[in-house]
């Protein structure tokens, strides 16, 4: 379970998160949604420990990430595919994918190379694994990120707006296999603007609106007349989000 | 030609010399490379007595002519009880100034790798050590290439400057000939044109390891 | 007592050694500076069979060990044209087409650097072709080149060094002599080497504020 409890979050004197409370429990899927700087970004870097808090704490599996010990343990927990792919460019996608399972899992090359294959496999990539970062499309670069992801077997996967740098086609592939994993019960924290998708795979929504968290609701109440929509805010969110 | 002439009769001579050459800047750029590499990450660490010490190492080697800090090595090393042959003297001389220079470069290397990588690799749970061995240091020693092939170039030109502690490297080695034939002029002439020849070759493979090597690189 | 300790008159000694590295290296400046500049103008006018000579020889001078053309002018020449050279002349040539060589790469890119639009607009004004060179091209190169000059001349101060090998009384020759005197290696070596330091300082920084005036007045006096 990951607990964030009165999480504030500072960038010299602006206050980027106020008081936030989240919890998130195996087997959910959450998506994040509010407006550009509202800060969902933020919220995940704290998850993942690239911010510090400034105040509050962050529980994952009971793991607090500001200390040290809890960190590592936490970062075991989870991993975290990223908007802009952050691929090591030096490596090629077998390498990107088996880096971490080596290093940090310690597992044999082979069973990380077997275990990175089936990845690839699965999404559709099994005929690229010696490319390099530089040879593959961005739809392709952010299914290795993926896979880089789910090679740790992660009990958390942290994506912060994985398709907003992709053209619809290749957003298309990376959902669907982001429907799959949760069909599979992989639990996530889901930063999106793809309002449709969050609605058809979360099974709830929580809305940032400058840093406050004011609306977390079950998927169905958040867009029910009487519940999300119920907010001025959110519903003129959703409208001009349709609109784009 | 008259050149061959005067060179010709002590050929497996100079070839011996050149081949010391060759030695001593292979292992001097091995050092200089890992001296270089440690000073770069201590200058890009968060200490700043830790950053201050490596930046005037930096500093101070490269502002001071070599021959000065070979002969403080050579004639102060036995002070020290420290008695090594010239030889060796000679190429941690060249490691010492070389890493100097080779710390810049890794250095600004090490500042073009992209934060969001490494924060792809905090978040997968590597160690600090493993960041920088693993990720960073291989990117900016991938940009480093060139820069760190004309550092190698002046090693090799630098090298001929251990003759004046004994070395019968290539120069070392041309000295006693060019005395033995007294035709100084023949001998110079042909050592400087091996040595223009040997940086100028250097230079084209540095170029086409740079290539190979960035081939998938990002912008390279 | 195996060794004779240090005297006063040593400061006296280390003096004379600077004044001849500075002398020396102040005169080769000079002259390799303007061997440098004429070089880049032959090249850029393209002055006929020019071009693979300066380029080649600037090269093998760039690409060669400064210890080695010490030695081929030194005993090389002697010997070969029958002629007497001291080591003094023999040093001031060397590290003179040495600065040469390099600076001569500095001013080229210097010159091409300047924008061929800036050149046609000021033929347009009825500039002259040595008009042009003195009042658009020249200065414009000066701004552009101080900053890597400042390092090569940097560079080419601990390269006078070298001239102690073949008998020239600079610093480091000095430094020789004290060090056979005295056999204090690392104090007479580490005296020797922070006056080098302290003059490359000085030389680094004053370049910095040369470049910063010229830069000014180039953006200011610019057509
Ligand atoms: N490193 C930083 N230093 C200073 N301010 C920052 C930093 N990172 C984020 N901010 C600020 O924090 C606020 C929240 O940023 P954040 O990136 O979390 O927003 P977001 O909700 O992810 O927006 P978007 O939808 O555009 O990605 C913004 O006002 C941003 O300017
Ligand atoms: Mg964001």
């Amino acid at each position: 379970m990951i607990v964030a409890e009165n999480v504030e979050k500072r960038f010299g004197d602006a206050l980027v998160l106020k008081r936030v409370n989240l919890r998130v429990e195996p087997g959910e899927v959450v998506t994040i949604l509010g407006a550009s700087g509202s800060g969902k970004s933020t919220l995940i870097r704290c998850i993942n420990g690239l911010e510090a808090l400034s105040g509050g704490k962050i529980t994952v599996d009971g793991h607090d990430v500001s200390t040290k010990a809890g960190l590592v343990a936490a970062r075991r927990a989870s991993a975290t595919v990223f908007q802009l792919f952050n691929l090591y460019p030096h490596m090629t996608a077998l390498g990107n994918i088996t880096l971490a399972p080596i290093e940090v899992l310690k597992l044999p090359k082979a069973e990380a190379e077997a275990r990175a294959r089936a990845l690839l496999d699965k999404v559709g990539l099994g005929a690229h694994a010696g490319a390099y970062p530089q040879q593959l499309s961005g739809g392709q670069r952010q299914r290795v990120g993926i896979c880089r992801a789910l090679a740790m077997q992660p009990r958390y996967l942290l994506l912060d707006e994985v398709t907003s740098a992709l053209d619809p086609e290749m957003t298309g592939d990376v959902l669907r296999i982001l429907a799959e994993l949760a069909d599979d019960g992989t639990t996530m924290v889901f930063v999106t603007h793809e309002i449709e998708f969050a609605r058809h795979i979360s099974s709830r929504i929580v809305f940032l609106e400058q840093g406050e968290l004011i609306v977390d609701l079950p998927t169905a109440q958040f867009f029910a007349e009487d519940g999300g929509l119920a907010v001025p805010r959110i519903r003129q969110f959703l409208s001009k989000m349709k609109k784009d | 030609m008259r050149f061959w002439r005067v060179i010709e009769p002590h050929i497996g001579f100079l070839l011996q010399g050149f081949a010391l050459t060759i030695v001593a800047c292979l292992l001097a750029i091995v050092g200089a490379v890992l001296l270089g590499a440690l000073t770069a990450s201590m200058r890009s660490s968060g200490n700043r007595w830790v950053r201050g010490t490596a930046n005037a190492y930096g500093d101070v080697f490269r502002n001071v002519p070599f021959l000065v800090q070979l002969f403080f090595f050579f004639y102060g090393l036995p002070e020290l009880g420290i008695y090594i042959g010239a030889f060796e003297t000679g190429v941690i001389a060249m490691s010492i100034a070389g890493g100097a220079f080779v710390s810049d470069v890794i250095l600004s290397g090490i500042l073009t790798v992209d934060t969001g990588v490494i924060d792809a690799a905090k978040v997968s749970g590597l160690s600090r050590i493993k960041i920088f061995t693993r990720i960073v240091l291989p990117i900016a020693l991938r940009v480093s290439v060139r820069p760190m092939g004309s550092i190698l170039i002046n090693l090799v030109l630098t090298s001929s400057i251990l003759s004046t502690i004994t070395v019968n490297e290539l120069t070392g080695a041309a000295k006693i000939v060019a005395a033995t034939t007294f035709k100084p002029f023949e001998v110079y002439a042909v050592l400087l044109v091996l040595y223009a020849s040997l940086t100028t070759l250097l230079s084209f493979a540095i170029s086409a390891i740079h290539r190979r090597l960035n081939r998938f690189m990002m912008g390279g | 007592m195996r060794y004779a300790d240090f005297t006063p008159y040593d400061i006296v000694l280390l003096l004379q050694g600077l004044g001849v590295t500075l002398a020396l290296f102040v005169g080769t400046t000079l002259i390799g500076l303007a061997i440098g500049l004429a070089l880049a103008v032959a090249h850029h006018y393209r002055v006929p069979g020019c071009r693979p000579v300066i380029v080649l020889v600037t090269e093998a001078l760039k690409n060669s060990p400064v210890l080695v053309q010490l030695f081929l002018v030194f005993f090389g020449i002697p010997a070969f044209l029958h002629i007497r050279m001291s080591p003094v002349e023999a040093a001031t040539l060397t590290i003179s087409l040495n600065t040469a060589a390099f600076a001569f790469v500095v001013f080229r890119s210097g010159i091409e650097s300047i924008d061929r639009d800036q050149i046609e607009a000021a033929q347009v004004f009825g500039l002259s072709r040595s008009q042009i060179l003195r009042l658009i091209i020249a200065p414009q190169a000066a701004a552009f080149s101080v900053g890597p000059l400042v390092g090569i001349l940097v560079n080419q101060l601990q390269v006078t060094s070298l001239i102690s090998v073949i008998g020239v009384f600079d610093l480091t020759k000095i430094g020789n002599i004290l060090n056979l005197r005295t056999l204090q290696p690392f104090i007479v070596w580490a005296v020797i080497g922070l006056i080098y330091y302290l003059a490359a300082k000085t030389l680094a920084h004053a370049g910095g504020r040369i470049e910063a005036a010229l830069r000014k007045s180039v953006k200011w006096g610019g057509i």
